[in-house]
């Protein structure tokens, strides 16, 4: 492992993006924009009641701490990484003595520190303005970490293996897309799982698209019980075993494909 | 000399999808997708010694570069085998890349929104060179590339050339043992292709590094490389040096001769196996039979009032020109 090369990577590909921060600042506000959408629409149906349990002040706080994790896990280079594939830019990475799984990685972390110098001052001017009501008990707040930090890691491999059928097929970022709607669908974004229909409830449980958003925003919030916090990090844990062995099996087979096309 | 580089039987076939234009092939090939096997290296089988530099020479699509990127750990061949610095390049050991580097004509490692140091320090880190030995490396490549000035801008301002320059020093940081050059000087005028040339042949004089290098540009080749490659179609056609590629593959000479006598006659009774390719102010040119060039000579010395008369092999583009031409005949 090569830290020191890592770390190198991360300082200039931040260096580079702040270049265009306002263009990153826009980009963090316009994903923003959905779950604004739907903190609204349910804060309003809440009223001065509950939906299935929630107030609206906690409707806010949902939906307030889904916005920073959606933008701490959200994987900008699984789509950047297909196209590296498919215009032969991966060349120059994999000319390097480092996997250029750093570069990738260099540029979600830096993209993190841009992205949340907009998001949280944002979400704090929304805090005070709109009130939310959020109750962070011990165990919440200790298990949150470990599931954000899996989701982190659930949502760039799951993306990337994804990315990586760009080796055989030249418009896979496709599939990229669908992931992204089933990420709206089932993550929790939409409505929290608990307010889904039973069959989407059921669906979101097994697959992994709530792993990646949804189910630390569910711990932070107090939503889940001893029973469902175990069962739930089960979940995240497999996913990511099984995300991280389609990643390592897509690489290997996916370079022997590569064509490196370009000079 | 020990080889450093060694290539046996090395083959690369790529799968290429093929579809007919038109609507009905397009609905078509939803269903049932149809491909094309395109051998773009045949068995090729070279070594290089340590220290030489090499000219891949060959017609567009001839497979030049596809050998390098094989040589460099991009490609995985389909059959064959190459051992460079006793690794297999395509098992892409750090320990392999930290040795080699591919510098491609038309592939930027360069960060294009910082200055082109910042680039260098982030790759001397990747490549661990310690701080002191990239300070004296950085100092030497700047001052042989003459581009002290060019350090502190950023990239995307900089000029074709000036961004080459900065790609052989992001190449060389790190001092590597075996440099591959995929067309340095494409795109370049005149004069930064001299510059170029210049630094490459004075830093494979001092650092002793093994060049491979591909152009397109002759004069690269012929200014730096005493041993070329030529690969036409994917086959090796020819590995030697330089000055001999002609002897061996143009099968004709050229007789430059000028006239004492100015009035030259149109009607000019030739031997067989020679044609006037120029005529111009008592001066000809003739193209001849390479085996017939001794007796055209003296026939010519003979018959003629020879004021002077010299015979040559014929330029290195021309002879190159007619390969590629009757290789795609």
């Amino acid at each position: 492992m090569n830290f020191r090369g890592g770390w190198a990577l991360i300082k200039s590909t931040w260096l580079s993006w702040m270049q265009h921060r306002s263009f990153f600042f826009l980009l963090a506000f316009l994903w923003m924009i959905s779950p604004l959408i739907y903190l609204f629409v349910w804060s309003t149906a809440a009223g001065d009641k509950t939906v299935e349990g929630l107030t609206r002040g906690e409707f806010v706080a949902y939906y307030l701490v889904l916005i920073l994790v959606n933008q701490l896990t959200y994987s900008q280079t699984n789509w950047t990484v297909g196209d590296l594939i498919r215009d032969g830019r991966m060349n120059v990475l994999l000319l390097r003595p480092l996997s250029p799984l750093y570069d990738a990685l260099s540029a979600e972390v830096a993209s993190k520190v841009v992205y949340m110098a907009f998001a949280i001052p944002m979400a704090a001017i929304l805090a005070l303005v709109l009130r939310p009501e959020l109750h962070v008990t011990p165990r919440g707040g200790l298990a949150f970490v470990p599931a954000l930090a899996l989701a982190g890691a659930l949502r760039f491999f799951w993306g990337y293996w994804l990315a990586l059928l760009a080796f055989w097929a030249t418009r896979a970022d496709a599939l990229l897309a669908l992931q992204d709607s089933l990420v709206f669908l089932l993550a929790g974004q939409v409505a929290p799982i608990a307010l889904l229909p039973d069959l989407m409830q059921k669906a979101a449980t097994v697959l992994p698209f709530r792993y990646m958003i949804g189910f630390p925003v569910e711990v932070l919030t107090g939503q889940l019980d001893g029973v469902e916090l175990g069962i739930g990090f089960a979940f995240q844990a497999g996913w990511l075993g099984i995300t991280l062995a389609l990643f390592v099996a897509m690489w290997r087979t996916g370079l022997e494909h590569y064509s490196a096309v370009g000079g | 000399m020990v080889n450093q580089i060694l290539v046996n039987n090395l083959s690369k076939t790529y799968r290429v999808p093929e579809r007919k234009p038109g609507l009905a092939a397009s609905l078509k090939s939803l269903v049932r997708r149809t491909y094309r096997d395109v051998a773009a290296v045949r068995d090729i089988s070279f070594a290089v010694e340590a220290g030489e530099m090499i000219g891949f020479i060959g017609p567009n699509g001839a497979g030049k570069t596809t050998t390098l990127k094989m040589l460099a750990g991009l490609l995985y061949p389909t059959s064959g085998e190459a051992r460079v610095l006793g690794f297999t390049p395509w098992e892409r050991r750090a320990d392999y890349l930290r040795r080699i580097s591919m510098v491609l004509g038309n592939k930027s490692q360069m960060l294009w929104e910082i200055p082109p140091l910042d680039t260098f320090r982030v790759l001397g880190e990747i490549y661990r060179v310690p701080p002191a030995e990239f300070e004296r490396t950085l100092d030497e490549l700047v001052e042989l590339l003459e581009m002290q000035d060019l350090l502190t801008r950023p990239v995307r301002n900089l000029s074709l050339g000036e961004r080459m320059k900065c790609e052989l020093v992001a190449g060389l940081l790190y001092r590597p043992e075996v440099l591959f050059l995929d067309e340095p000087t494409l795109g370049l005028d005149v004069s930064m292709q001299g510059r170029l040339r210049r630094f490459l042949a004075e830093y494979n004089r001092r650092s002793g590094v093994m060049v491979i290098l591909t152009s397109h540009y002759m004069a690269d080749v012929v200014a730096l490389c005493p041993r070329v490659i030529l690969i036409h179609h994917g086959c090796l056609l020819y590995d030697g040096e330089l000055s001999g590629l002609a002897e061996r593959l143009a099968p004709f000479k050229l007789i430059r001769v000028a006239l004492g006598n100015a009035q030259v006659r149109d009607g000019l009774d030739l031997p067989s196996g020679a044609e006037i390719i120029e005529r111009e102010n008592g001066r000809l040119t003739l193209r001849v039979a390479r085996s017939k060039a001794p007796s055209i000579t003296a026939y010519l010395l003979n018959a003629l009032p020879v004021a002077d008369l010299s015979v040559e092999d014929p330029p290195i583009e021309a002879v190159l020109d007619q390969i590629y031409e009757e290789g795609d005949a």
